[in-house]
């Protein structure tokens, strides 16, 4: 009896070993040859009245226009046109807009396909979706997607991504440059637009600012961080009172990886570029000096620092960083907070419509996109009622140049007119950017942190990125 | 007699099998043919560049080999499981001693304990709870603001960072799973000391045998089968351990890799961007030869304690292999 009962024991035990592999299993996507897309027949869609002709950057003003009135619902559907406008998204917020602010033409539904962006997920299942873009049944196709700075670059250089030239879509000169070249695919294509410009500020709180420069003012500020020595100095004079500049060391890398003029990688070969060795040693300078604490980006305890009893002078980010983000602050020290340029202006993050190849709603596509660019009463609500940096100058001005604009958070600061002077400068050159940007921009700066909190040393922290970076694209090599 | 006989050669065997039948069913489909397939995939290699996938083509052993090589000097296969292995260890030795206390505790005829549905339901219930919630919990306590972070900070060193350190990152996995798992385990080896034949305790205490001996010489030995078998359900469990490190150390197993386990090495290999199936596939096949032999080993240790042990060798090892 006993004998068998450690035989059914283990018997019992070999059966869970077994389920191990299930589930492990693998699913062939039948991928691999990127279908010839249909060709988008441009001049039978356009929603502007010039058609898919234009393609030089430079818009004319009859088309500028022309495309004030998208989204008015003023679009009659152009016979064989989709009923059913399918969008992938992320978040709400997208939906939230359009659902708001815009009228869609008659007779078309819109499907939001929102698969929220955990560990990938979202991008996996709209991989899945555009390469089966061609087996899909006319109303389950993707008409439009959205995508973040860090990997529009994937979507924009393939053929699953249509040229929205043709659709009637143009480079406005009322937005902001950077945003269009993002939408670009390396061979000069839009793909895409975007309702919002990124500008990153220097943000910070009004009060420590006070005790260590002896102003709160913007300006003066501004004058006091515009060089990364006066910074240092800044930083210093701040710890002398009690302070650290930043709560994380990671805070001035995007200013770094942004202003580069060398790419990650070079085909598939990855190497470190100068931009990151100076960000890397700026990092090292200011957690040995006590002139930043060791948090990541995210972590609660940076948000702990925003507090009323916070110790952090800056940190930096956006306007949906600071509008939506610092949520402690938002709560205990709102009107304590200002904003300037800094030393370098960049960007972080963004997100852009793209147009997916095979859409059966073409003109619906360009009416949106107009819509969320050209749009100036769109626009407006966009800086007005959702608190974003809309990426039109047109609108931007009127706020700009208006002093009762301000914001309750930034204590009245009308922050819109130094966004806009930083926005013009942003740079963004495509052969730098590459589909891996969220690895390069998040996995290696998160490495390199261990290696800053003093749990690895730098080789290591390298290594794992390097085994990191193994596992997102096998193929790429490094020195 | 004769009459007897036709009555005897109604069968009612096949109601055997057919009562079985769903469950054959259900495993060959949900189990057997995936992990056949697994198998299969392993040969092959199969991943994605961006939006285009390459493979599957068919490489041999290319993709064990590959787990062989160092990756940046380093033996990947080797380093998670070393890592799953600890954090086993750490949580199933207390585990073990902490159950078998608690179950002969409870199951004394001396003690009489009361409430005992009481107290078996309350060291269950950490359990029922969700263990990546369960980690969240225990990751917002330790954080650095947290208060069992903060008072480690103060009890410690002021540099002192639970989540920074190895041992201590490993250490709060490892407790996390002894407090989810210990009333199983309870559980489990009440069931089996209970099944032990109460008589031989009322002899023993005739004899004058005390606690202890009590212990080591009656409940311990005869409760080796049941024990086999917790420990080796534990080790299986173990090996994929994954939500919980999952949780505290992150996708990488934070701080500098020490709290990555097989299954998370797995999962991201599968999931990740590259959506490698072919490593996957022989990182599975692996896991599963590993589980194999540390089983084996486990099995063989423990059934050593068993004095019949020698006698069934032979048919132990027949059913292992």
């Amino acid at each position: 009896m006993k004998n068998f009962k450690k035989n059914i024991a283990l018997l019992a035990a070999l059966a869970c070993a077994g389920t191990m592999l299930a589930g492990c299993t693998s699913s062939t996507t039948d991928g691999g040859d990127t279908t010839d897309a249909p060709a988008a027949n441009g001049d039978t869609t356009a929603a502007a009245d010039n058609g898919g002709a234009a393609d030089a950057p430079a818009a004319d003003a009859n088309a500028y226009e022309a495309a004030q009135t998208a989204g008015t619902g003023a679009l009659t559907l152009p016979e064989g046109e989709g009923k059913v406008f399918n969008i992938y998204c992320w978040n709400g917020d997208f939906k939230k807009y359009v659902e708001s602010y815009y009228k869609a033409p008659e007779g078309v539904e819109f499907k939001w396909h929102e698969i929220a962006n955990e560990g990938g997920a979202y991008q996996t299942a709209l991989d899945e979706a555009l390469m089966n873009q061609d087996s899909a049944a006319a109303d389950e196709k993707v008409d439009l997607f959205l995508a973040e700075a860090d990997y529009i670059i994937k979507y924009a250089n393939t053929d699953l991504t249509q040229d929205v030239t043709k659709l009637g879509v143009q480079q406005w000169d009322t937005g902001y440059d950077y945003t269009y070249k993002a939408a670009t695919s390396v061979d000069g294509v839009l793909k895409g637009v975007s309702w919002q410009a990124n500008p990153s500020m220097f943000i910070y709180r009004r009060s420590i600012a006070k005790d260590v420069l002896g102003t709160d003012d913007p300006a003066q500020v501004q004058e006091a961080l515009s060089t990364w020595e006066k910074v240092d100095e800044v930083a210093q004079k701040a710890k002398d009172k009690g302070y650290v500049m930043f709560a994380s060391p990671l805070e001035t890398y995007r200013t770094f990886a942004n202003n580069s003029d060398v790419s990650y990688l070079n085909g598939d070969k990855f190497a470190t570029t100068a931009a990151f060795d100076s960000w890397v040693a700026q990092a090292e300078k200011y957690v040995e000096n006590g002139w930043s604490e060791k948090y990541g980006l995210w972590d609660n305890e940076k948000q702990a620092m925003m507090g009323t009893d916070g110790k952090m002078m800056c940190c930096i980010g956006p306007a949906w960083y600071f509008n939506f983000c610092m949520g402690t602050a938002q709560e205990q020290t709102n009107g304590d907070w200002g904003i300037c340029v800094g030393p370098q202006e960049h960007f972080w993050g963004g997100t852009w419509l793209l147009a997916a190849t095979g859409s059966d709603n073409e003109a619906v596509i360009a009416d949106l996109m107009n819509a969320f660019t050209a749009n100036e009463e769109i626009m407006d609500k966009i800086l007005s009622d959702a608190k974003e940096f809309p990426n039109n100058t047109n609108v931007v001005n009127k706020y700009a140049n208006d002093d009762s604009y301000g914001l309750e958070f930034l204590g009245g600061q009308n922050h819109i007119k130094m966004m806009a002077e930083c926005a013009k400068n942003i740079k963004w050159d495509p052969a730098l950017h590459t589909q891996y940007d969220q690895t390069f921009n998040e996995t290696l700066p998160n490495n390199i942190l261990e290696y800053l909190k003093g749990v690895c040393d730098k080789d290591t922290a390298m290594s794992n990125f390097y085994i990191a970076l193994s596992e997102v694209a096998p193929q790429i090599t490094h020195d | 007699m004769n009459k007897r006989k036709p009555i005897k050669s109604i069968s009612y065997a096949k109601w055997g099998y057919i009562f079985i039948l769903p469950f054959f069913l259900v495993y060959a489909v949900f189990s057997f043919y995936p992990m056949v397939t697994t198998f299969y995939y392993s040969f092959f290699e199969n991943y994605n560049q961006g939006l285009t996938t390459i493979g599957p083509n068919f490489v041999g052993l290319q993709n064990y080999v590959n787990l062989f090589k160092p990756n940046e000097g380093r033996f990947e296969l080797l380093e998670y499981t070393k890592n799953t292995m600890i954090m086993w260890v750490l949580g199933v030795v207390p585990q073990f001693i902490f159950s078998l206390l608690l179950a002969v505790i409870f199951t004394s005829v001396r003690l009489k304990i009361k409430g005992q549905r009481f107290f078996k339901t309350v060291i269950y219930m950490p359990n029922l709870i969700m263990a990546a919630a369960y980690s969240m919990l225990f990751y917002v306590m330790f954080s650095e603001v947290g208060p069992v972070g903060m008072l480690c900070k103060a009890l410690i060193s002021p540099d002192f960072v639970v989540f920074q350190s190895v041992g201590a990152s490993r250490g709060v996995i490892a407790f996390i799973n002894f407090l989810m798992w210990f009333g199983n385990t309870t559980i489990m080896l009440m069931a089996g000391i209970m099944g032990i034949d109460q008589s031989l305790f009322e002899a023993a205490s005739i004899d004058g045998a005390n606690g202890r001996q009590v212990f080591f010489k009656i409940t311990l030995p005869l409760l080796s089968p049941i024990f086999v078998y917790v420990a080796m359900t534990s080790l299986i469990g173990g090996l994929q351990m994954f939500d919980v490190p999952q949780i505290i150390g992150g996708t990488d197993g934070a701080p500098n890799r020490s709290t990555r386990t097989l299954i998370m090495w797995l999962n991201n290999v599968v999931t990740g961007k590259a959506r490698d199936y072919g490593k996957g596939g022989a990182i599975s096949v692996l896991i599963f030869i590993i589980t194999g032999i540390l089983s084996f080993i486990v099995y063989k240790s423990m059934v050593k304690e068993d004095p019949n042990a020698k006698k069934n060798k032979r048919r132990n090892k027949n059913v292992l292999l």
